[in-house]
C-alpha cells in the first residue's frame, strides 16, 4: 500500500472560459498502478486527463487554477512542457497513427528527441512493439503505411509509439471506445502487463473494463470528484449514493 | 402535373446551359487548331524567332562527299512553311557541304536565296568560328550571302559554287541563323514557371502555416486573408505596372525574367496561400495532438506531420499557379518585356510563349502564327499539370497502404 505518489492535484480548478468544467480536484494517483476515471459524459474526466500532460495548452480559453504536483514539482509552473510530455505519453480515443510507415510511427517520437543512431532506433522500434504485443503481426511490413491497419493494431501501434518515448505514465483517453470486443481484451491485457513498467491512468466509459482492469477508481460527476478509492470498494460498498446509482446503471 | 413541366423546364436549362459552355470550349480549341497546326513542326519548336545574321570563319579544307547525287537530292531540310527548292543541290568540296536556290515566301516578301542543304559529318563548317573568336556550327537551312566579301545576289547556283571553291584561303562567310521558331519563348516560359513558383511556393505555404497554426483568429488574421482574397480579384495589369515601378525601376532590376517572375510570384500568393491554407485545415487535430502528445515541438509537428499530409492540397496550389504564370501576358509585357530570346542572365528580359504570342497578333497580325503558339501553351499546359499530378499522387502519404 506504500506505493509512491505519482500525481497529486491540490484544489484543481479548471475553467473554459467562465465554465468551470472542474471544481477543486484533489487527487492522489500512485505510481505502477491503473487508476480509471469514471463518471457520464461532460463530467470533466478527459479534461483532468488532459491537465496531466497540459494538452489543454492547446485550447484558447482555458484557465487553470490550483496545483498538479508531478514527483513534487508543479507542472503548471514554469516547467519544459516538452519534457513534461516525453514522461508523460498519452494514447488518444481514436486511434491516430500518422500517415507513415509502421517504423516511422514508432521512431517518430525518439526522433524528434534527436535520436539519429540506426541501430538504435531498430532496438527501440522492435522492443516498443514487443511490448505493445504487435510486433508478431507487423514484423514484416514495419515499412507499410500505418494506415493500412486494423483499428485494434492502429490503437496498439499507439500504445508502442508512447512506449518508445520510455514514459512514467501513460494517459489513457478512452482508447478502446471506437474497437471491437476482441480488439478491447487485447488492449485491456496489454494494460495489465504493462502496469508492470508505467504508471496507467485511463478514462473510460465502460464501468465493466474499469473493474476488469484498474487499481483504483475515480468517479467523477459535474466536474467534481465524487468518491475515489480502491475499484472494488467503489464497485461493491460505494460511499456515496450518486456513485451507487451511476454504478449501477440508474443514470449516465 | 404542372410539377413536372417545371422539372423539365429546369432540366432543360441545365442541358443547355452546359451544351453551350462545352461547344464554346470545343469551338476555342478547335479554332486555334485548326488556324495553328499547320505552322507546328519540328523547326517551329527548335529554332529562334528572329533570324540571326553574322559572319562565319571558316577552314578552307577539301572533304569529299560520302553519298551518292541521288541521296543529296533526298537532303531538303527547307522550312517548307516559306521555302521551296528551285534549283541544286550542289556539292562543294572545300566546304563539304551542299547548297541550293530556294525562293523564301512570307507574307510581305518573297525573294531568292542560297541555303546549305546538306553537311558532311567532318565539314569544316561544323567547326567554324564567329568573329569574336567563340566556336560555332553552321547547320542545315541556314542561308548564305556573301564570301570573302563578295556577294551572292544575283549569281547562278553553278557560279556561286565556283565563287566558293575558288577561294584560296579561311573563308568569312555571312550566314542567316533562319528564325520562325518559338524555342527561346518556350524555355523563358519554363524558367518563368520555375523561378516564379521557387519564389511563390515557399512564401505562400509560410504564410499559409503563420495564418492556420500561429495566428490567434481575430481581427488581425481576417484581415490578413481579406487581403489576400482582394488581391486574387485585381487585373493582372495592375500588378505589371506595381512591378514596372518598383522592381524595374525602383529595384533597377531591368526589364528581366526576375523582374517578370517576381511580379507574377506576386499575382501567384494569394492562390498559394489560400489553398494551403485550407490543405492544413483540413489535417485532423488529432494528428497535432498525436505528435505534441509524444513531445515534439510545435515546428516539428508542423513540418514531420501536418505539412506532409497537405500536400494533395499544395499541389492543386501549384497546378493553378502554373497555369496562370503560363496564361499571364499584361503583367509579363510591362515587367519580362517582348525580346524573343534565351535570357541569359536572370537580369535579362525574354518573351514568354504568351506575351509573343499577344505580339504576333497585336504588332504582326499573324493570326496564325499566334495560334500556332496558343497550341503549343496548350500542350505545355496539359504536360506540366499531368506532371505535377503524378508527384502530388507520389507525395500523398494518404496514398500508401
Amino acid at each position: 500500500m506504500d506505493k509512491k505518489i505519482k500525481f497529486n492535484t491540490k484544489n484543481l480548478d479548471l475553467f473554459y472560459g467562465d465554465f468551470q468544467a472542474l471544481k477543486s480536484i484533489n487527487l492522489e494517483i500512485c505510481e505502477k498502478e491503473v487508476t480509471a476515471f469514471i463518471g457520464p459524459s461532460g463530467c470533466g474526466k478527459s479534461t483532468f486527463l488532459r491537465c496531466l500532460n497540459r494538452m489543454n495548452d492547446l485550447i484558447e480559453s482555458v484557465r487553470i487554477e490550483g496545483e498538479i504536483l508531478f514527483d513534487g514539482q508543479d507542472i503548471n509552473g514554469d516547467i519544459d512542457v516538452i519534457n513534461l510530455r516525453t514522461r508523460v505519453g498519452m494514447v488518444f480515443q481514436k486511434p491516430n497513427p500518422f500517415p507513415m510507415s509502421i517504423y516511422e510511427n514508432i521512431a517518430y517520437g525518439p526522433k524528434c528527441q534527436g535520436l539519429k543512431d540506426k541501430t538504435q532506433l531498430d532496438k527501440l522500434v522492435k522492443e516498443s512493439l514487443i511490448k505493445a504485443a504487435l510486433w508478431e503481426e507487423v514484423k514484416d511490413r514495419l515499412n507499410k503505411s500505418a494506415l493500412g491497419l486494423s483499428g485494434g493494431q492502429q490503437q496498439r501501434l499507439c500504445i508502442a509509439r508512447t512506449i518508445a518515448m520510455q514514459p512514467e505514465v501513460i494517459l489513457m483517453d478512452e482508447p478502446t471506445s471506437a474497437l471491437d470486443p476482441i480488439a478491447t481484451a487485447k488492449i485491456e491485457d496489454l494494460m495489465s502487463k504493462l502496469k508492470k513498467d508505467y504508471t496507467i491512468i485511463i478514462v473510460t466509459h465502460s464501468m465493466q473494463q474499469a473493474g476488469r482492469i484498474s487499481d483504483k477508481t475515480a468517479f467523477f460527476l459535474m466536474g467534481e470528484v465524487v468518491e475515489y478509492g480502491e475499484t472494488p470498494v467503489i464497485f461493491t460498498n460505494p460511499a456515496d449514493k450518486r456513485t451507487e446509482d451511476y454504478i449501477t446503471g440508474r443514470f449516465g | 402535373m404542372g410539377r413536372k413541366v417545371k422539372d423539365n423546364f429546369a432540366k432543360g436549362i441545365i442541358y443547355l446551359a452546359t451544351g453551350i459552355t462545352l461547344s464554346v470550349l470545343i469551338f476555342i480549341v478547335g479554332f486555334i487548331f485548326v488556324k495553328g497546326i499547320g505552322l507546328v513542326n519540328f523547326d517551329f519548336l527548335t529554332r529562334d524567332f528572329n533570324e540571326k545574321v553574322f559572319y562565319a570563319f571558316v577552314q578552307n579544307e577539301d572533304v569529299s562527299m560520302s553519298i551518292d547525287e541521288e541521296a543529296l537530292k533526298q537532303k531538303t531540310p527547307f522550312d517548307d512553311r516559306y521555302e521551296s527548292l528551285i534549283e541544286g543541290p550542289i556539292y562543294v568540296d572545300n566546304i563539304g557541304a551542299a547548297i541550293a536556290k530556294v525562293t523564301y515566301k512570307n507574307n510581305a516578301t518573297e525573294h531568292e536565296q542560297l541555303v546549305i542543304s546538306y553537311i558532311e559529318k567532318n565539314s569544316p563548317l561544323t567547326n567554324a568560328a564567329d568573329s569574336t573568336g567563340k566556336e560555332m556550327r553552321i547547320g542545315t537551312d541556314y542561308v548564305i550571302q556573301s564570301i570573302n566579301g563578295t556577294d551572292f545576289e544575283g549569281l547562278s547556283l553553278d557560279e556561286a559554287a565556283a565563287l566558293i571553291k575558288n577561294q584560296s584561303d579561311e573563308l568569312k562567310i555571312k550566314v542567316v541563323q533562319p528564325g520562325g521558331g518559338v524555342k527561346s519563348n518556350i524555355i523563358t516560359t519554363l524558367y518563368m514557371v520555375l523561378l516564379s513558383l521557387v519564389i511563390a511556393i515557399p512564401l505562400g505555404i509560410f504564410g499559409a502555416i503563420y495564418l492556420t497554426e500561429y495566428a490567434k483568429p481575430g481581427r488581425f488574421v481576417n484581415t490578413i486573408r481579406f487581403a489576400a482574397e482582394c488581391l486574387s480579384g485585381i487585373p493582372s495589369i495592375i500588378f505589371g505596372l506595381f512591378g514596372m515601378a518598383f522592381f524595374v525601376v525602383a529595384l533597377k532590376l531591368q526589364i528581366s525574367l526576375l523582374s517578370g517572375s517576381l511580379t507574377v510570384a506576386i499575382i501567384l500568393l494569394p492562390v498559394i496561400i489560400r489553398s494551403t491554407e485550407e490543405a492544413l485545415k483540413t489535417v485532423p487535430t488529432s494528428f497535432r495532438e498525436g505528435s505534441l502528445a509524444l513531445g515534439a515541438t510545435k515546428l516539428q509537428t508542423i513540418f514531420k506531420v501536418v505539412l506532409p499530409c497537405a500536400v494533395p492540397g499544395i499541389a492543386t496550389a501549384v497546378l493553378l499557379s502554373i497555369g496562370r504564370v503560363v496564361g499571364e501576358s499584361a503583367a509579363l509585357l510591362l515587367t519580362a518585356g517582348t525580346v524573343a530570346q534565351i535570357p541569359g542572365t536572370l537580369l535579362s528580359p525574354g518573351s514568354t510563349l504568351t506575351v509573343q504570342a499577344y505580339y504576333v497578333a497585336k504588332e504582326e497580325g499573324n493570326i496564325e502564327l499566334a495560334c500556332a503558339i496558343g497550341i503549343v501553351i496548350i500542350v505545355i499546359v496539359i504536360v506540366l499539370n499531368i506532371l505535377s499530378r503524378i508527384m502530388s499522387d507520389k507525395l500523398d502519404v494518404f496514398n500508401k497502404k
